[in-house]
């Protein structure tokens, strides 16, 4: 029992997209530009060249916000959408009839569908992959070249996401939706 | 085990690498075939299991670099590969092009068995042999083609015949003591002069060493012409992007281009291609003429200080100078140069990639001289030279052949390699007719030149010249197509590779562990080294004692057993080299050198370093201390220290002694056409890894950037189909306009535009930029210089 979360110290982002592929490969995600649970958002530079404006280019990284609130399990109507004993947003895809429902709620755009099953698929956090063979790292923290994340149990006070929390300012995305994500940027 | 169906199944249809004479086996029926017990998976992922796994320490083969990882192998199938947090190098992380080499390991084009052409050079159809075979017709040739045996009988032995090239790797080396050493051609040709032959040159001959920028510890860094985010060098990538952002290291980036590192840096400058040189001279002149240097630091160590000093000052290097050649205004530059040399630990960073313009080796001599006067050198914070562990050599027994001749490549070049030539002369050469002799033998391996080097035409021409082309590597690779044999190899996750040694601040030896075994009958390198040996040694000893007058005076009157035993102590066995496994001879050498507790740590973690027990920590969940503080190398060198501003020798070859700036080395772009630059990609190295189906999701095809300005004038949107022509060629690509480039300039990523049809997902997709780039040559090493290329572009 755990309430896991994620820090990202996202400045470190060299949006290289190892996560993206250590992720797809870690949990068999299927091949495919828009298959994935995890990903690097871009913004192009505004401006006009040479007069770039560079603080407008950052790269963010993200995928489920795994939120204490989430809208995708509120509106599920065969409860396929789960919150598992470790807090993680969960779909059981024998349950789910791909509605889709859930991928509109989410507005994190975190859905997407998995062809082979038929049904909507998203970030576990590594539980059924890395968590099960006791590893305490997700598949995306441990490739990363320039370690933009850490993940861990926000209830244990020693661990290194809440210690993280507690010192470092952050902030959480579209977090007047008060859907209260586990996932911290680091600011 | 699931194996899933991915959409490349139904591609496959199209695969047409034609094996004639072979019936058309799928994948599953070779894996069947193969060593491996149960299904492999074709290109999909396979979500890693939570039963038993092997877990196998293996050194990335994706780029260059050698980032350490562990491979989990689960049922005989390699499902994930992990970074090994124990090699200081890479610090525990894996790239996206590392953690995608599973995709290139079951890449379902990958070379199954050995192939002999049956049809006409870059027809692609070949016809399925045995190795036995295949070695056979690179001895004795075909109808239709000639063989090694023939072609060194007509040219009367003269090895030099055979030319040959190799791309980087840990196996590279085997290959150079086969065909250099034992077969006994100087004629190589490597990557080194199409890549960072001038950065190398420039700093050793400066301050003798390429160095390490210790990342973790300076405080300001100007990174000019290197793109760290995007062409990721461990540690310098992860160690820099922790701390840009007003953390702690201020970074000043200098590239044509607005690219993900230019993202991270406080300024970006848009330098005008083959500029930096009067940049580098403009903060040299600011550091003498306001006195913002170390001045007790050269006096002591810099070679013609004084020299130097009246040089950049006579010839008013001044940042208003420079503004006007590079495009960066002179304040920009006032400012760049006086926080650089007021900084606590201030990186011209060195950066590491081709040559771009013909004084690429004398900015990198400006840069490393520009280093040397803020004193920053063998210290913590700045370029240090580090330490390096030494491994036992291995001995050859190197024959010597009286009728090879000496490598010709070299008319007008300063300082000539000897061993690594200049691909561009080289192939020039022999297509003008130049060339001393005829060469007439390609033996190559894990190399493409058709993409690599400039003028695919030309590299064309070169293979179709030739009597035999051969190559060893793992995909039908656009060169491979006007091979007569091709020799399928073992990927970097199959075999185990000849330990290695990484110097630097933390240095440590590293050894590839096979993860699993070779895929359908591919061989590793070094089998296929001894095997080939075999096959030609004989044959070719009995052509030396044919021609070879030194052999025929030594061995006059011998009865059979002193004539073997005088082939035998004179190397003239070829494949007495390979007498050993890469596995024995690994272990011997560690052994020898560190003792058997050692060689069970590299056996198990992939990494060794004396007192690794005891140094190794995890600091937290991403840290980990390789070594304390105070073991380090920073300060390795002492008052041994040399910076060479004015390198005298150096105008006897008709060198600059020191950096200077000529007026032809301005740039200019006629009115209406673009300068094209080229450069890399996170999720790209090169056309090696342009087959790979993951990288392929990530980074689709190669696009031409446009100025969008230009682009809207010339009604060119996203996506439109666009031929950008050159002097010597065109190619079409869609088009990216974009303001991250200058109106005159346009960029497109390297490694595109395969023309292999074996290469599926490669073929066809995006330009191939070696089309399209002049072969110019810097006059220093010869070394390709890659952005002196015009071009048009027009919507098709």
């Amino acid at each position: 029992m755990a309430r896991y979360g994620m820090a990202l110290d996202y400045k470190n982002c060299i949006n290289c997209k190892a996560c993206e592929v250590a992720c797809k490969e870690e949990n068999g995600v299927l091949l495919g530009a828009d298959k994935h649970r995890i990903w690097v958002g871009a913004n192009a530079p505004s401006g006009e060249w040479p007069h770039l404006d560079i603080v407008s280019s950052t790269f963010m990284p993200s995928q489920c916000q795994h939120c204490e609130d989430a809208p995708c399990e509120e509106v599920c109507p065969t409860h396929a959408t789960y919150y598992d004993e470790n807090h993680v947003v969960r779909v059981n895809s024998d349950k789910c009839i791909l509605c889709s429902y859930c991928m509109n709620a989410c507005p994190y755009d975190a859905r997407y569908v998995d062809d082979r099953t038929v049904t909507v698929d998203k970030c576990t956090f590594c539980s059924d992959t890395r968590l099960a063979r006791g590893e305490t790292t997700t598949a995306c923290q441990n490739t990363c070249p320039t370690k933009v994340r850490t993940f861990g149990d926000l209830d244990d006070p020693e661990s290194e996401i809440s210690i993280l929390l507690k010192t470092r300012d952050h902030f959480s995305l579209k977090s007047h939706l008060g859907t209260h994500p586990k996932l911290y940027y680091l600011t | 085990m699931r194996v899933e169906v991915s959409r490349r199944r139904f591609l496959q249809n199209t695969v047409a690498l034609s094996v004639v004479g072979g019936s058309a086996l799928s994948l599953g029926a070779l894996a069947a075939e193969s060593a491996h017990a149960g299904s492999l998976p074709e290109t999909t992922t396979t979500k890693t299991g939570t039963g038993s796994a092997e877990i196998i320490p293996t050194l990335c083969g994706m780029c260059v670099n050698k980032c350490a990882a562990f491979a989990r192998v689960e049922e005989g199938v390699l499902t994930k590969l992990d970074p090994n947090p124990y090699f200081p190098k890479s610090r525990n992380m894996l790239c996206p092009r590392g953690n995608s080499g599973i995709q290139t390991l079951y890449d379902p084009d990958r070379l199954k068995y050995p192939l002999i052409r049956i049809g006409e050079r870059g027809d692609g159809r070949y016809k399925r042999v045995t190795w036995e075979e295949a070695y056979d017709a690179i001895l004795n040739g075909t109808d239709k083609f000639k063989g090694l045996a023939q072609i060194l009988d007509e040219e009367k032995d003269n090895r030099a015949t055979i030319g040959y090239s190799n791309g980087e790797g840990l196996s590279k080396e085997g290959f150079e003591v086969l065909v250099g050493q034992k077969i006994g051609t100087p004629n190589y040709v490597d990557e080194i002069s199409i890549c960072l032959e001038t950065t190398l040159g420039g700093y050793v001959n400066t301050i003798g060493t390429y160095g390490e920028a210790d990342m973790n510890n300076a405080d300001y860094i100007i990174v000019a012409g290197a793109n760290r985010a995007e062409a990721i060098i461990t540690p310098d990538t992860m160690d820099m992007f922790k701390r840009t952002k007003k953390r702690g290291l201020t970074m000043i980036v200098l590239d044509p281009r607005f690219t993900n590192t230019a993202a991270k840096a406080d300024r970006w400058y848009a330098v005008n291609p083959g500029t930096d040189l009067a940049f580098v001279l403009a903060l040299t002149y600011v550091a003498f003429d306001e006195g913002l240097y170390d001045k007790e630091f050269c006096q002591k160590y810099m070679v013609g200080y004084a020299e130097y000093k009246a040089h950049i000052l006579s010839k008013k290097y001044t940042p208003e100078w420079a503004a006007k050649l590079t495009g960066i205004s002179a304040k920009e530059i006032y400012r760049t140069a006086r926080e650089f040399m007021k900084a606590r630990s201030p990186i011209y960073y060195q950066g590491r990639r081709s040559a771009f313009s013909p004084n690429d080796f004398q900015l990198r001599r400006a840069m490393a001289i520009y280093q040397g006067l803020s004193g920053n050198l063998d210290k913590k914070g700045g370029i240090i030279y580090g330490k390096k562990i030494k491994l036992p050599p291995e001995e050859v027994n190197a024959p010597m052949y009286a009728q090879a001749q000496t490598r010709f490549d070299r008319k007008g070049i300063a300082i000539p390699a000897d061993k690594t030539g200049s691909w561009i002369l080289f192939r020039n050469m022999i297509l003008e007719g130049t060339a001393p002799y005829p060469v007439r033998v390609m033996l190559m391996r894990k190399h493409n030149p058709m993409s690599g080097v400039p003028d695919t035409t030309k590299t064309e021409q070169l293979l179709r010249k030739m009597d035999l082309n051969v190559m060893i590597d793992i995909l039908p690779s656009d060169t491979a197509m006007f091979c007569d044999v091709i020799l399928p190899e073992a990927s970097y996750l199959e075999r185990t590779s000849p330990v290695a040694s990484f110097g630097g601040l933390e240095p440590a030896i590293v050894q590839r562990k096979a993860a699993v075994k070779p895929l359908y009958e591919c061989k590793t390198p070094e089998v296929i080294y001894k095997e080939l040996a075999e096959k030609l040694s004989e044959p070719l000893w009995k052509n030396t004692l044919k021609y070879d007058e030194d052999v025929q005076d030594d061995t006059k009157g011998m009865k059979p057993d002193a004539l073997k035993k005088y082939y035998k102590e004179n190397g003239f066995d070829l494949a007495d080299a390979w007498e050993k496994t890469v596995e024995e001879s690994n272990k011997e050498r560690v052994v020898k050198a560190f003792g058997e507790e050692a060689w069970k740590i590299l056996e198990e973690k992939g990494v060794y370093y004396p007192h690794m027990e005891a140094y190794h920590k995890q600091l937290d969940p991403n840290t980990y201390e390789y070594y304390p503080e105070d073991k380090k190398n920073y300060h390795v060198k002492g008052d041994k220290i040399k910076v060479v501003a004015n390198f005298t020798n150096l105008t006897k070859k008709g060198v600059d002694a020191m950096p200077t700036w000529h007026d032809d080395m301005a740039f200019h772009v006629p009115k209406g056409k673009f300068r094209l630059i080229t450069g890399r990609h996170a999720q790209f190295t090169q056309s090696g890894t342009t087959n790979n189906a993951m990288l392929r999701d990530l980074t689709p095809t190669n696009y031409v950037w446009i100025n969008s300005r230009v682009a809207a004038e010339r009604g060119i949107k996203f996506g439109d189909l666009v031929e950008v022509r050159s002097r010597i060629g065109a190619i079409r690509l869609q088009a990216y306009p974009t303001e991250s480039i200058a109106p005159n300039q346009t960029f497109l990523l390297h490694g595109f535009g395969g023309n292999s049809r074996g290469m599926e997902m490669a073929y066809g997709n995006g330009g191939n930029d070696a089309r399209i780039i002049e072969d110019h040559i810097e006059p220093v090493y010869g070394a390709a210089a890659m952005h002196l290329t015009d071009v048009e572009i027009r919507r098709v």
